[in-house]
């Protein structure tokens, strides 16, 4: 079975000017919510772009479901529902027209469309504007429209380019919430930068910076790789018995603390030392110095911080980030991280 | 069979559609059809009483072929392939399963068949009018023939500048550069071709010829013998030099044939050579658009 994507040294420069991607090698598993995560500019929508043979690749080759992208592969976007950001939808039209429209390109015949696109109005809660033309619809509006457009098809694949982009938080919800059931039959690829999204729904991840895949694979293989073995204590109490706590603890085996506020103690459990017995002995010592502990925060949860200590690494690594690797022994990018 | 084909031209015909009545909404071609009507209708009352029908029509034609209703439709061209009409090209039909080729050959379909539409709509009556209405001027034999090949070459013109168009969209992107690139190109043509001695395919020379092609019959058959005509300048050419042989004078030399710019009448018209003339270029263009766009990110 060959996997939802898959790209090999996939490449694009503009004019030998730009680098948007850089040698690009990625594996997306049949089935995964996966998260394309970068900052802005970092080569996210190119890649999807050159998926979808929008763009053509300057070297390298990528494929979906095992057929090869380009200019007029019909059998890739045939098995792609695109969602591109804030979509430049045509605004003379009315959703049901517009959705019509796509079910012909699609080659969908009038008996399967017409029902479908009735189906697919009322499960992204737009049933009530059908009468309504799309340049008046809101941001909203037009990326729930957006979102059924790209299911039209009923593709196997769905690639969602920055989908939450602009919502108000109960149409984000919304849109979380369908990308989590859209995941439950099909592939999906969203492409963001919001860390939280990608906590929320991915299951599998893609780091991009400058172009670069700097990691794939599951989330939870990112979380652990850049585990940092630190809790925070949200403590309340006054500041003299919270420098007693930090004085006691600081005598327990295998820790290291300091105080980051007047209310807060960071805890760092050094290698070798059991992560659950040493935040134990250091918890013991709370309600004896006049302390209430309030939350505890483990920075291993922290997407965030995983994503932010990746691109600094990347960085870190200088002239080491060339690839001296002969072709043939590229690592498939799946689970393994390729940092 | 037919169902297939119905299905495999969906995309085709879809998109075909959509641009279409796209363009009947815009204002461009309201404004456009409006201007078209107003402007033949004056050309037609202000030469109602003076000027033939051949000539007349003709004069109708022109704004098409040479200034100013070029202008729009090498801008309708231009369009779809450029500037932000792209994007949405590419967010609403490339990312689709359709093919580059269905989305140039609809857009462009689109454009040549609205333009067609406006100038059919407005030099179709038109021309019926000048034909049948009695006026008070001579009848200068203009045939059904003449009319239809007439409005099929400025037709066929029409076709290449929409492919023009879609050319310099494609290869520049930018809707005014790919204009102003038009403008520097269409009318020095006469210049371009001159140098070739392929004047008589110069939109100018074009329109001049026009009344000739409208008195021109189907057949040579029904045509009336020319013979007769040549025959009489042979003999008044005859009668002359008798004439300055008798007075004494030198024999006048025969005069040379004129080329085809030269002459008033346009006698060698030839309608193949003209619908090959523009055919062959928006083929060209139309070919090198499809190149251009294959090759083109979005």
């Amino acid at each position: 079975m060959p996997p939802a994507i898959r790209t090999e040294h996939l490449t694009k420069i503009y004019g030998n000017r730009l680098i948007a991607v850089n040698d690009m090698t990625l594996t997306v598993p049949e089935g995964a919510i996966f998260g394309l995560l970068g900052p802005n500019g970092a080569g996210k929508t190119t890649t999807l772009r050159l998926l979808l043979g929008l763009q053509r690749p300057t070297a390298g080759r990528a494929e979906v479901f095992g057929n090869p992208c380009g200019a007029n592969a019909v059998a890739v976007r045939r098995l792609i529902g695109y969602l591109p950001t804030h979509p430049n939808l045509p605004g003379n039209l009315r959703p049901v027209e517009y959705l019509d429209l796509l079910g012909k390109l699609c080659r969908l015949p009038r008996e399967e469309r017409k029902p479908r696109i009735a189906s697919l109005l009322r499960a992204v809660g737009l049933l009530g504007l059908t009468d309504q033309r799309i340049e008046n619809l809101s941001t909203g509006e037009t990326t729930r429209l957006g979102i059924a457009a790209s299911l039209v098809a009923d593709p196997p694949l769905l690639i969602w380019d920055e989908p939450t982009a602009g919502l108000d938080p109960s149409a984000r919800r919304f849109t979380l919430d369908l990308i989590r059931e859209m995941g439950k039959t099909r592939t999906v690829v969203v492409a963001t930068h919001i860390l939280g999204d990608i906590d929320q729904i991915c299951d599998h991840v893609g780091v991009v910076h400058e172009g670069r895949m700097i990691f794939c694979g599951t989330v939870r293989d990112m979380k652990r790789r850049l585990r940092r073995d630190d809790f925070s204590l949200d403590l309340e109490g006054s500041g003299d018995d919270l420098r007693r706590l930090a004085e006691q603890a600081g005598l327990v085996e295998g820790v290291k603390v300091r105080l980051q506020d007047e209310r807060t103690l960071a805890v760092e459990i050094l290698d070798g030392r059991p992560r659950s017995v040493a935040l134990a002995e250091v918890l013991q010592l709370v309600e004896p110095n006049h302390l209430t502990l309030q939350t505890v925060q483990s920075g291993q949860n922290e997407t965030e911080h995983a994503y932010l200590q990746l691109l600094q690494e990347e960085e870190a690594h200088g002239f080491q980030r060339f690839d001296f690797q002969p072709r043939h022994k590229d690592t498939a990018a799946e689970g393994n991280p390729s940092a | 069979m037919i169902s297939n084909l119905d299905t495999r031209t969906l995309p085709l015909r879809a998109i075909l559609q959509h641009d279409l009545w796209g363009l009947c909404q815009s204002w461009l071609v309201r404004v456009w059809l409006a201007a078209t009507a107003l402007l033949a209708a004056l050309v037609v009352m202000s030469n109602w009483v003076a000027v033939p029908s051949a000539p007349l029509i003709a004069m109708v034609l022109f704004p098409y072929l040479v200034f100013p209703w070029f202008l729009v439709v090498m801008m309708l061209g231009v369009n779809p392939t450029s500037g932000s009409r792209a994007d949405a090209m590419a967010d609403g039909f490339l990312c689709r399963p359709v093919t580059r080729y269905d989305c140039l050959l609809g857009t462009w379909l689109a454009r040549v068949l609205l333009v067609w539409g406006v100038y059919l709509a407005v030099a179709v009556p038109v021309a019926a009018i000048v034909v049948f209405a009695k006026r008070p001027v001579a009848d200068d034999g203009v045939t059904l023939y003449g009319v239809i090949a007439a409005l099929i070459v400025v037709a066929v013109v029409l076709m290449l500048q929409v492919s023009l168009g879609f050319l310099m969209g494609t290869l520049l992107r930018r809707s005014l550069l790919a204009v102003v690139m038009l403008l520097l190109l269409w009318y020095p043509v006469n210049i371009v071709l001159h140098t070739f001695h392929l004047e008589e395919l110069s939109p100018i020379s074009l329109n001049q010829s026009l009344p000739t092609l409208l008195r021109q019959p189907w057949s040579e058959e029904s045509e009336k013998p020319t013979a007769n005509r040549e025959d009489m300048e042979a003999l008044a050419q005859q009668a002359a030099q008798f004439l300055s042989v008798l007075s004494g004078g030198a024999p006048q030399p025969a005069a040379k044939k004129p080329a085809f710019f030269e002459q008033s009448s346009y006698d060698d018209f030839s309608l193949l050579r003209v619908l090959l003339g523009y055919g062959i270029p928006t083929a060209l263009s139309v070919a090198l658009a499809t190149v251009c766009f294959n090759r083109r990110d979005f």
